[in-house]
C-alpha cells in the first residue's frame, strides 16, 4: 500500500509529538549541564561546550553527603515500605483475615490523598513543640519533645509509609498473578504451609519481588514532597530538593541545578535497565489478570484477627492519620489539640473563607481542568501507541513503543525544569498557563498508561480490527467505533490513575508555577509555608470531594459506550 | 479403597451459593481406576479436589485406604493424605530442574537426600525420561511435562493417584499414546486411581469404572461397557457415544420386551431397569452403529445425506421429520432420495424414561 491515508497520517503526527515531548527533557537536561550560558542568553545556543559545571557540582564535597543521603534516605524508606507491603498484600490477597476487601479499598484510596499532604499531616501528628503526640506527653507525662519528626528516621516513616499503596499494588498484582496449582502440587506431595513457601512460592515470587523493589528504589529516588517539608531541618538534603532549590531561587543555579538532574537521571537509568534485565521485555505487558485461577487463599485459623487487627492499624497510619488530621485541622478556628472545648468550637467557616477567596477558588477550578483533560489526552495517545505497535505493521511503530516508555526514567522534579527552561528559550508563550503543566503531564504520565492500555490491546484479537476493516469502515471510524470501545477497561483505569495522579500532583507543577497557573496541591504548600494549617485541611478535604465526584462521574459516563465488564 | 458419602460442596459466586458437589456417594475397589466423568460445571473436578484435600467439603465422609481423610471435625491436611496428583496444567514448578522437580515429592516426606534422588531416578526412568532429569523445566514440551508430573505423583509412593483433565492439553495423537501409557503405570503400580475427564472415549478406553456425573449428582455408576451398552437414562445415552433417541410411548410389556409406538412405527425394545409399565413417555435409544440390514424392527426412510468414511458410511436418513444417524457399509448405495429399510435388533433398542 503505497497511498498515504488517514492511518499513515495519524502515525507520522504520533511521532512527531512524542518526539518532541520525549526528546526535548533529554536533550535539554544534557545541554544546559554542558553550559555556562543561561537559557534566553544568546551563547546558550552556540555549540561550544565545557564539564565547567560538572567539575564544579561532583567536585564538591556537597554533592557526595547528598548522594549519601539521597541513597540511603531511599533505601531505608523502600525497605520499610516493602515489608509493610508484603505483609498487606499477603494480608489482602492470600488470606481469609476478615475485613481483607475493606482494608484493601482504604488502602488504594490512600492514591487519592496528594503526598504533600501525608507530609504535612505526619509534622503536625509528630513534630516538636506542635505535633498532637509531643504535646499530648507534654501535658500527660510530662515529657518534652520524646519524638522529632524532623529527622531522618521521621523522613524515612513518612516516605515509606507514603509508598504503601504503590507497594501493595506491585506485589499484590504479583501475588494474584501465581497459579496455586503450583502450592497445591507441593501440598500433595506432603510438604506443609512453611515448606512451601520456603521452596515454591518465595523463589517463584523472586523475580517479581525484585522488579517491585527496584521500582520502589526508583520512586523514592525521586521522591521530592517527604524531603521538602523535612529535609530541611532535618539536615537531609537530597537531589530532588537541591534541583528544586536551585532552579527556584534567584539567581537560578542553572549549572548546578542541571548537573545534579544528570545525576538523578543517571541513577535513575541504571536502575530502569535493571529493572529490564530482571523482568525481561515482555513483562511491560504482563496482563495482571489473564488467568482464570482464583488465588489460593491460606486459612490462618484464629491468627486471621491477629492480621485484621494489624492491618487495620497500619492502614489507620497510612490513609487515616493524614485524611482525619485534615478533617479535624479544617473544621478548628485555631490549631490546638483535641479536647472536648476544641471539639465544641467546629464549623465550617474555613471553608466559606475559601470559597471567597480567588486565590484558593482559581486553583481548584485549575486542577479540576487539568487532571480530566491531561488524563483524556494522555489515554488517546496510548491508545493511538499501543494500537501501532500491536496491531499493525507499519514502519516507525517500535520507534513509537520506545517513545512512549523511556519517559519513565524521567524524574518529574527534572521534567519540571526542563520545560520551564526550554521555554524560556522557545519563543511560545507558554509559561505561565496551563499548558504547560499540561504538556509536561502527558509526558511524565504516558508510560504508566501506556502499560495499562497494552495489556488490554493484547486482549484484543487482531481479527476484531481486521474484520472492521473489511466491512469497509474508514480507519478512523473502525479505531473511534471499534476499538475504544472494546478496550474500555483498560482506558478507563489508565484515564482514573492519569486523572488522580495530575490532579494532585506536586512536583512539577510547582516547578512550573506563576501567579495564573497555580493548582490546588501548589496552593496547599503556599498555605503550609504562610503556616495557614486550618485553611490548608478545608482545600485538602475539598480536593479530596471534588475528586470523588471526578471519579465517580467518570464511571458513570463509562458504563454508557463500550463493552461491558464482566463479573467475575 | 476409596470411600465417599454424602459428600457436598458449594461456593459462593456472585451473591449466591451454588451447590457445585450436592450429596455424592460412591467407593472405588483397592487397585481400580474409576473416572469421574461428566460434562463441565458437573462437580466433578470439585468432587476430585476434596479428595486431594484441596476443598474443604461442607459435609459428608471421604476414606481413603481405612483411613477417615473427612468426617464432621475432622479434615485432614493434602500434605498428610500421601497421594499423589497429575494437575491439568502439570503444575511443573519452573524455577527447578525436572529431577529436582520429582525429588521434590519426597522432601515433605523427610525421605534423605541420597535417597530422594535415587528414587526420583527411578520414577524418571519408569515414565522414560531419564536422559532429560538435569534440563530446567520450563525447557520441556507438553508430552514431557505431563510424565514429569506423573513421575512426581508417583515417586513417593502413595496410596493412591489422582488425575484431573491430565491430557486435555495434548495434541490428539500423543493424548491416545498417554492414556494408554498412563493405564499402564497404573496397572503395573496396582495403585487406586480417581480419574477427571469431560472427554468420554477417554473414560470409555481408560477406566475399570465409569462414575457418570451431572449438576452435581451422579447420575449413574458402572464398567464401560455397562454404562455404553446398557444406559439407564437418556443423559447416559447420549453423553457417551452418538445416538438416536426417538419418543414414544409404552403399549406393551411381555416377558422383558417392550412394545413402543413411535412416529416411525411401532419398535420392540428392551428396558434396562425394568420399572417401566404400560402409558409410560420413553425414548428408545439406537445407536447408529446398531441400524443394521438384519433384525425385527424396521424403520424405513429416505436417504436424506451420506458421507463415506472409509470403512463405513456415515449417513442421515429422514424418516417422517425424523432425522435418523446411522452407519452403513462401504458399499451402500449414497444416492439421495433412495428410499431406506433399516433394521434393529429388539436388545439394541433401549428404553429409557423421559427425562
Amino acid at each position: 500500500m503505497t497511498r498515504l491515508g488517514l492511518k499513515e497520517a495519524a502515525l507520522a503526527l504520533l511521532i512527531a509529538v512524542l518526539a518532541y515531548q520525549v526528546i526535548v527533557p533529554f536533550a535539554m537536561i544534557i545541554w544546559t549541564s554542558l553550559k555556562l550560558a543561561r537559557p534566553g542568553e544568546p551563547d546558550f545556543l552556540s555549540l561550544s561546550f565545557t564539564f565547567a559545571n560538572y567539575l564544579r557540582a561532583y567536585g564538591g564535597e556537597a554533592f557526595w553527603r547528598i548522594s549519601l543521603n539521597t541513597l540511603s534516605f531511599a533505601f531505608a524508606a523502600t525497605l520499610i515500605a516493602f515489608v509493610i507491603g508484603a505483609f498487606m498484600a499477603w494480608v489482602i490477597e492470600r488470606t481469609h483475615t476478615p475485613l481483607a476487601g475493606l482494608i484493601g479499598v482504604l488502602l488504594i484510596g490512600r492514591i487519592a490523598i496528594p503526598g504533600i499532604l501525608i507530609a504535612i499531616s505526619w509534622i503536625l501528628v509528630a513534630s516538636p513543640n506542635i505535633g498532637l503526640i509531643n504535646q499530648m506527653a507534654l501535658r500527660l507525662a510530662g515529657l518534652r519533645n520524646p519524638i522529632n519528626i524532623y529527622s531522618f528516621s521521621g523522613m524515612v516513616f513518612v516516605q515509606a509509609l507514603e509508598l504503601v499503596p504503590l507497594t501493595y499494588l506491585l506485589l499484590g498484582a504479583a501475588f494474584k498473578a501465581m497459579d496455586p496449582r503450583l502450592e497445591e502440587a507441593s501440598a500433595m506431595t506432603g510438604a506443609g504451609h512453611w515448606h512451601t513457601l520456603r521452596r515454591i512460592s518465595l523463589p517463584l515470587a523472586l523475580p517479581a519481588v525484585a522488579a517491585a523493589l527496584l521500582l520502589l528504589f526508583l520512586t523514592t529516588i525521586e521522591a521530592f514532597e517527604v524531603p521538602l517539608l523535612m529535609g530541611t531541618r532535618a539536615g537531609m538534603r537530597v537531589y530532588t530538593t537541591e534541583i528544586f532549590y536551585d532552579t527556584s531561587r534567584t539567581p537560578v543555579d542553572w549549572g548546578l541545578s542541571s548537573t545534579y538532574a544528570v545525576a538523578l537521571l543517571a541513577v535513575a537509568i541504571v536502575l530502569l535497565f535493571a529493572y529490564f534485565r530482571l523482568v525481561g521485555h515482555g513483562e511491560r505487558y504482563q496482563t495482571i489478570t489473564g488467568k482464570d485461577f482464583r488465588p489460593r487463599r491460606i486459612d490462618l485459623g484464629p491468627w486471621r484477627y491477629a492480621t485484621c487487627v494489624l492491618a487495620l492499624a497500619l492502614v489507620f497510619l497510612i490513609t487515616g492519620v493524614p485524611f482525619l488530621m485534615m478533617l479535624y485541622a479544617s473544621l478548628l478556628p485555631f490549631y490546638q489539640v483535641p479536647s472536648t472545648a476544641a471539639f465544641a468550637s467546629m464549623s465550617l467557616d474555613n471553608y466559606w473563607t475559601l470559597f471567597q477567596n480567588s486565590k484558593t477558588v482559581t486553583p481548584m477550578i485549575n486542577s479540576s481542568i487539568l487532571g480530566p483533560a491531561v488524563a483524556t489526552a494522555v489515554v488517546l495517545v496510548v491508545a493511538l501507541i499501543s494500537y501501532f505497535v500491536q496491531k499493525t505493521r507499519l514502519p516507525g511503530r517500535r520507534l513509537l513503543d520506545f517513545l512512549g516508555f523511556a519517559p519513565v526514567a524521567i524524574p518529574s522534579v527534572v521534567l519540571g525544569a526542563t520545560f520551564f527552561w526550554f521555554y524560556l528559550i522557545v519563543p511560545l508563550p507558554l509559561i505561565g498557563t496551563l499548558t504547560i503543566i499540561g504538556l509536561a503531564y502527558l509526558t511524565k504520565y504516558m508510560p504508566v498508561a501506556l502499560r495499562f492500555v497494552s495489556a488490554s490491546m493484547m486482549q484484543v484479537h487482531a481479527e476484531l480490527d481486521e474484520a472492521a476493516q473489511v466491512a469497509g469502515g474508514s480507519w478512523a471510524r473502525n479505531f473511534l467505533k471499534i476499538m475504544l470501545p472494546l478496550l474500555k477497561p483498560g482506558l478507563l483505569a489508565a484515564w482514573l490513575w492519569v486523572m488522580v495522579h495530575a490532579y494532585r500532583e506536586l512536583t512539577i507543577a510547582l516547578m512550573l508555577a506563576r501567579s495564573q497557573n497555580r493548582t490546588a496541591s501548589v496552593v496547599i504548600f503556599d498555605l503550609w509555608e504562610e503556616g495557614s494549617f486550618l485553611r490548608l485541611g478545608a482545600l485538602a478535604v475539598l480536593m479530596f470531594g471534588l475528586l470523588s465526584v471526578l471519579c465517580a462521574l467518570a464511571r458513570v459516563i463509562s458504563a454508557r459506550f463500550g463493552v461491558e465488564e464482566q463479573v467475575a | 479403597m476409596i470411600e465417599v458419602a454424602g459428600l457436598r460442596k458449594s461456593f459462593a459466586a456472585g451473591g449466591q451459593t451454588i451447590a457445585a458437589v450436592d450429596g455424592v456417594d460412591f467407593s472405588i475397589k483397592a487397585g481400580a481406576m474409576a473416572t469421574l466423568l461428566g460434562p463441565s460445571g458437573c462437580g466433578k473436578t470439585t468432587t476430585l479436589r476434596c479428595l486431594a484435600g484441596l476443598e474443604r467439603p461442607d459435609s459428608g465422609r471421604i476414606a481413603i485406604g481405612g483411613a477417615t481423610m473427612v468426617d464432621t471435625g475432622v479434615f485432614v491436611p493434602p500434605q498428610r493424605r500421601n497421594l499423589g496428583m497429575v494437575f491439568q496444567s502439570y503444575a511443573i514448578w519452573p524455577h527447578m530442574s525436572v529431577l529436582e522437580n520429582v525429588a521434590y515429592a519426597l522432601e515433605g516426606r523427610g525421605v534423605p537426600r541420597a535417597e530422594r534422588r535415587k528414587r526420583a531416578m527411578e520414577a524418571l526412568a519408569l515414565v522414560q525420561l531419564t536422559e532429560l532429569a538435569e534440563r530446567a523445566a520450563p525447557r520441556l514440551s507438553g508430552g514431557q511435562q505431563q510424565r514429569v508430573a506423573i513421575a512426581r505423583a508417583l515417586v513417593g509412593q502413595p496410596q493412591a493417584l489422582l488425575f484431573d483433565e491430565p491430557l486435555s492439553n495434548l495434541d490428539a495423537k500423543l493424548r491416545i499414546e498417554m492414556r494408554n501409557e498412563l493405564k499402564r503405570i497404573q496397572r503395573e503400580s496396582g495403585l487406586t486411581a480417581v480419574y477427571v475427564t469431560h472427554d468420554q472415549a477417554e473414560a470409555l478406553a481408560i477406566s475399570d469404572e465409569i462414575i457418570l456425573m451431572r449438576a452435581g449428582h451422579i447420575v449413574e455408576r458402572g464398567t464401560p461397557v455397562d454404562v455404553y451398552r446398557r444406559p439407564r437414562h437418556v443423559f447416559t445415552a447420549q453423553f457417551l457415544g452418538s445416538t438416536n433417541l426417538i419418543p414414544g410411548m409404552v403399549a406393551e410389556v411381555n416377558c422383558g420386551r417392550l412394545a413402543i409406538t413411535t412416529a416411525l412405527g411401532r419398535i420392540l425394545g428392551v428396558d434396562p431397569t425394568g420399572a417401566l409399565r404400560g402409558g409410560a413417555k420413553v425414548m428408545v435409544s439406537i445407536r447408529p452403529e446398531d441400524l443394521a440390514t438384519d433384525g425385527i424392527n424396521t424403520i424405513e426412510g429416505r436417504m436424506a445425506f451420506a458421507a463415506f468414511a472409509g470403512a463405513v458410511v456415515e449417513a442421515v436418513v429422514l424418516c417422517g421429520d425424523t432425522k435418523i444417524q446411522c452407519l452403513l457399509d462401504g458399499d451402500a448405495d449414497l444416492t439421495p432420495g433412495r428410499s431406506v429399510v433399516l433394521r434393529a435388533k429388539p436388545e439394541a433398542c433401549l428404553v429409557l424414561a423421559e427425562e
